[in-house]
């Protein structure tokens, strides 16, 4: 198929897809290479993002830190007694408005004057004052307490619901109070302060984050403080995530960013709603881990708009290098084409067609310029071809006429002598090629006899029918001064042989038939002995009579030979046309085959003897080009016509 | 439907409880007085999760109503103690430790044990192997964390078996000392903590695992208690109890999947921050202490008799227990004996 296209398409589809390769892999690197390019800034994106976050809430803890430390300092300084305490508290809720809630609790209530556990919370714009020991000692179990108190140092408890005084969600910073140095110091009790984690959701939310993105938290073991899932939030860890989706690679991210690592993943799996990337920071006072979420459809959209661009900028210059390569292959071949056409018209013949004129030297212009000098030399050659074929037509036309002529000099109107009814004849001559070597002949010598003839020229054409010609007007000359065919013969030889330079020379028979008394004499120069068709009796050849071929050599002698006709009996006299015709087999007809044929057409007239023969040489023939002249003449006597 | 016996007025029967009972009606019409339902206030002793996975199944199936027995579950906590409820009659029937049984009979409270749930002991030791704990001779000397009370008595026993000295400090309901790395070995239950800590980033493999039943010091854990006198009173529901209990444990066993349900719906109610990953692997590590498979003797519900001399006399020489009542005084026979 591709090769019924026109070149210039071929070119053009080569070309494109050349071109489209390259184009392909042009745009597959830059996907790549921009795919590359967005991960590093979705990743530096996410990582920014999750350290803003990351310092927004560190120092909101360092602050909270500062106000705990502030009121254990205080109370330790100042034993502020519990009325005192509560003031303290208050002061420092409000002037720290990252602060949700404050405690002061003792391992034993009367130190510093304190009774029960004083506790300050905001509520709006208020605050509210609370004794956590109010329902009891329970306080003493609960993180917040008991941590910093086993542990020797100030630290944050994890995120809990606390129904103790707050009833929030929160997390608590606690510092102990010891009295003492070194190792020996002695537990006192521990300052607090609360940071609520509805902030952090407010933080959180207020992230404009990509489509399907958001940050979220971990606190140390692994526990979601915040997550867009709100079932998830405390309930879950990122290990029972992991656990429950079979997610191992979720479950390192989680000890990784339990360890207070920073990075950045790509999460296979759907566990975040999507896959994608997560970028984590750990923030360092509260010992949580932040995690922002970017999902890969981000990336992906932008990327499958990036490639769009590209592909569409790609197949606008596809189209736009299609229609140039037409153009320019169309100008290449457009001249190819003016070719084409020109040089079909020539193979039709119209060689008067001009080229078209091709400018440059280029491989089309020079092939114009080589049509162009075969067209000229096609004129030459038919002017000659011309020429010969016109002087071939009038030769062919004279050797019509020469046939003509030639058969004119044979007579041809049957039956000849109407006035002698004692006798019947009829001939048949058929020339092989236009003009023939054959002859026969027949005429009146005088008022009782009758010459027949029949000759064979050697050779074939114009030649021997002019030699042809010669022999038959010697021979009639010479009858009118004898009645002897021996001595007829002998002089025509001698005639024929007389300066014949062409070297030709003539089978012939000759006899003289008397016709009162049907005595026959004949004699014959090398020609076959005829067919004796005896009106009774069978078929036989006439007895051979010495007699050379005419024209050959001077002075040789011909002898006669007599036999008398009965009435009926036919003499059929021929050339070896006859029995020299070949079929397809290259198989002759042969003297015997003619025997028979002639047997059987014993006792009809010499027209339907010679036309019934001509039938069987045509039917043996079976459409053989014949190959020499068919001449046959058969002489009945003593048969009245008119009967 | 999980309320404070004072609010006992009021309360209506759970939500199947009404169609079921008309169709009973429908089905024995004048026989009413012979299918009254007792009612049951039962304190699981701690807050929901899958350990008390049968009671909730039981409940929701409707299996205590097929027992004839009007079921109220009471909320546990740490906050509710069972032998309280029991003394002050808030609840009627609660589930605790044999051990802690064993020590509230000997402190004087009248009570019994209906069945026994869990055969097998889940406590152990989880040292962290970083901090270099490998064997139980590592923890000489570094900071443990055990629970207090009776749950403390296996370990304190092997401690004094094994003659270690570890520093000991007070857990209360979290591993926060162990996760902070305050302690280097914490107590733990197979079925919670030990689980927790793989929620909180714990590799097992970083965890040494001492399990007391290694140590010839496991002891049957969760049982049915009640008072003497409720079991006086109804001593054929308190059987009744024990067998719908066991059945919906069977059930748990079954449809583990819609037991969650069940559990993840109560832990909901009840605030209780713990995920479902959790509350399967606490039922599938429960149900083989409840449940015996080829190796195991036990017959469901039932404590033998050598698990109950050798846990009273356990704690007897950890000198929690002063003396310990007979077999047959503490534990309700499992058929009642048929009285002419």
């Amino acid at each position: 198929m591709f090769r019924n296209l026109s070149l210039a398409w071929r070119m053009a589809l080569l070309l494109l897809l050349g071109g489209g390769c390259i184009l392909g892999a042009v745009v597959g690197f830059s996907y790549v290479s921009s795919r590359n390019l967005l991960e590093r800034e979705l990743a530096d994106e996410a990582r920014e993002t999750a350290q803003a976050i990351a310092c927004q809430v560190e120092s909101v803890a360092k602050a909270l830190e500062q106000t705990a430390k502030g009121a254990a300092y205080a109370i330790r300084r100042f034993a502020p007694g519990t009325e005192g305490i509560f003031g303290l508290l208050e002061e420092s809720l409000i002037n720290n408005p990252e602060v949700f809630g404050m405690a002061v609790a003792l391992e034993h209530p009367s130190w510093y004057g304190v009774q029960g556990v004083p506790y300050v919370q905001r509520q709006e714009e208020e605050v509210l004052f609370k004794d956590l020991a109010r329902d009891g000692e329970s306080f003493r179990i609960a993180d917040w307490y008991s941590l910093p108190k086993f542990a020797r140092r100030s630290l944050w408890t994890d995120p809990y619901f606390d129904d103790l005084g707050g009833q929030a969600l929160m997390t608590t910073y606690s510092v102990p109070l010891f009295s003492g140095e070194g190792e020996n110091k002695i537990f006192e009790g521990v300052a607090t302060a609360d940071m609520s984690l509805e902030w952090f959701s407010r933080i959180l939310e207020d992230l404009s984050l990509d489509e399907g993105g958001f940050a979220f938290i971990l606190a140390r073991n692994g526990r979601f403080i915040s997550y867009p899932e709100d079932a998830w939030i405390l309930r879950e860890t990122i290990f029972s995530i992991a656990e429950e989706y079979g997610h191992p690679e979720l479950r390192e991210l989680g000890r990784r960013m339990i360890a207070g690592e920073t990075g950045f993943v790509f999460l296979k799996d759907s566990v975040m709603g999507s896959e994608g990337w997560v970028a984590y920071v750990s923030i360092p006072s509260v010992e949580w881990s932040l995690g922002v979420f970017f999902p890969r459809e981000v990336l992906v959209a932008k990327i499958a708009a990036l490639t769009r661009y590209q592909g569409f900028l790609g197949m606008l210059g596809f189209a736009f290098l299609l229609g140039l390569i037409l153009l320019v292959t169309r100008s290449i071949t457009r001249p190819l084409v003016q070719l084409e056409y020109a040089t079909r018209k020539l193979a039709e013949g119209e060689l008067e067609t001009s080229l078209p004129h091709i400018l440059g030297e280029d491989e089309v212009a020079r092939l114009a310029q080589s049509f162009e000098v075969m067209r000229q030399q096609l004129l030459v050659q038919i002017d000659i071809l011309c020429a010969t074929t016109a002087a071939k037509e009038r030769i062919e036309s004279e050797l019509h006429i020469a046939q003509s002529i030639q058969m004119s000099l044979i007579p041809k109107t049957f039956p000849p002598f109407p006035e002698h009814e004692e006798f019947d004849l009829y001939a048949l001559l058929e020339p092989a090629r236009e003009v023939g070597g054959d002859f026969y002949d027949f005429f009146m010598a005088d008022e009782q006899h009758i010459c027949l003839l029949v000759g064979d020229v050697s050779g074939k054409g114009v030649p021997a029918a002019l030699f042809m010609a010669v022999t038959r007007t010697f021979a009639k000359i010479l009858t009118k001064n004898s009645l002897d065919p021996g001595e007829i013969l002998f002089k025509l030889n001698n005639e024929l042989a007389q300066d014949n330079e062409s070297c030709m020379f003539v089978t012939i028979f000759c006899a003289i038939v008397h016709l009162p008394s049907g005595e026959c004499r004949y004699a014959s120069g090398g020609h076959n002995p005829p067919f004796y068709l005896p009106a009774q009796g069978v078929v036989t050849m006439l007895p051979q009579v010495k007699g050379p071929l005419a024209g050959a050599l001077e002075n040789m002698v011909f002898e006669e030979g007599t036999f008398t006709f009965s009435p009926g009996d036919t003499l059929f006299m021929y050339t070896d046309g006859v029995t020299e015709a070949m079929n397809n087999h290259e198989e002759l007809f042969g003297e015997e085959r003619t025997a028979l044929a002639i047997n059987k057409l014993r006792g009809k007239t010499p027209v339907e003897l010679i036309r019934e023969l001509r039938k069987v040489l045509g039917d043996f023939a079976e459409g053989a080009e014949q190959s020499d002249d068919i001449t046959m003449m058969a002489f009945t006597y003593g048969v009245d016509r008119k009967e | 439907m999980i309320s404070g016996k004072g609010a006992k007025t009021g309360r209506s029967l759970p939500g199947r409880a009404p169609v079921f009972l008309l169709l009973i009606l429908l089905l024995f019409p004048g026989e009413g007085g012979a299918f009254s339902f007792t009612q049951i206030f039962v304190l699981p002793q701690w807050s929901p999760q899958s350990q008390f996975a049968g009671i909730y199944v039981a409940y929701e199936k409707g299996i205590y109503l097929r027992h004839m027995l009007d079921v109220t579950i009471l909320q546990g906590g740490a906050d509710a103690d069972p032998w309280e409820y029991l003394r002050k009659e808030e609840a009627d029937v609660v589930t605790q430790f044999l051990s802690s049984g064993l020590e509230a009979r000997d402190k004087g409270l009248p009570v019994v044990l209906l069945g026994q749930m869990m055969q097998k002991s889940s406590l152990l030791l989880v040292g962290r192997k970083d901090r270099g704990i490998l064997t139980l001779r590592d923890l000489s000397g570094r900071g443990v964390s055990l629970w207090d009370s009776s749950f403390r008595l296996g370990f304190d026993l092997l401690f004094e078996k094994e003659e270690l000295v570890p520093r000991i400090y007070p857990q209360y309901y979290s591993v926060n000392l162990f996760l902070r790395g305050v302690v280097d070995a914490c107590a733990a239950m197979y079925y919670n903590e030990y689980h927790m800590l793989y929620q909180a980033g714990f590799d097992f493999e970083e965890l040494s695992e001492f399990f007391l039943e290694d140590y010839g010091l496991g002891f049957p854990e969760d049982g049915i208690y009640t008072s003497e006198s409720f079991y006086r009173e109804n001593p054929e529901a308190c059987r009744a109890f024990v067998e719908a209990t066991l059945e919906g444990w069977q059930y748990a066993r079954e449809h583990p999947e819609e037991a969650l349900d069940v559990v993840m719906q109560y832990v909901g109610r009840a605030h209780v921050p713990t995920n479902r990953g959790h509350m399967r692997w606490m039922l599938e590590a429960i149900l083989p202490c409840i449940f015996p498979d080829s190796g195991d003797v036990w017959e469901p519900g039932v404590l033998s008799r050598e698990d109950y001399r050798r846990t009273a006399e356990a704690l007897l020489q950890g000198k929690l227990l002063g003396s310990f009542p007979p077999y047959e005084e503490f534990v309700v026979p499992r058929e009642v004996p048929h009285v002419p």
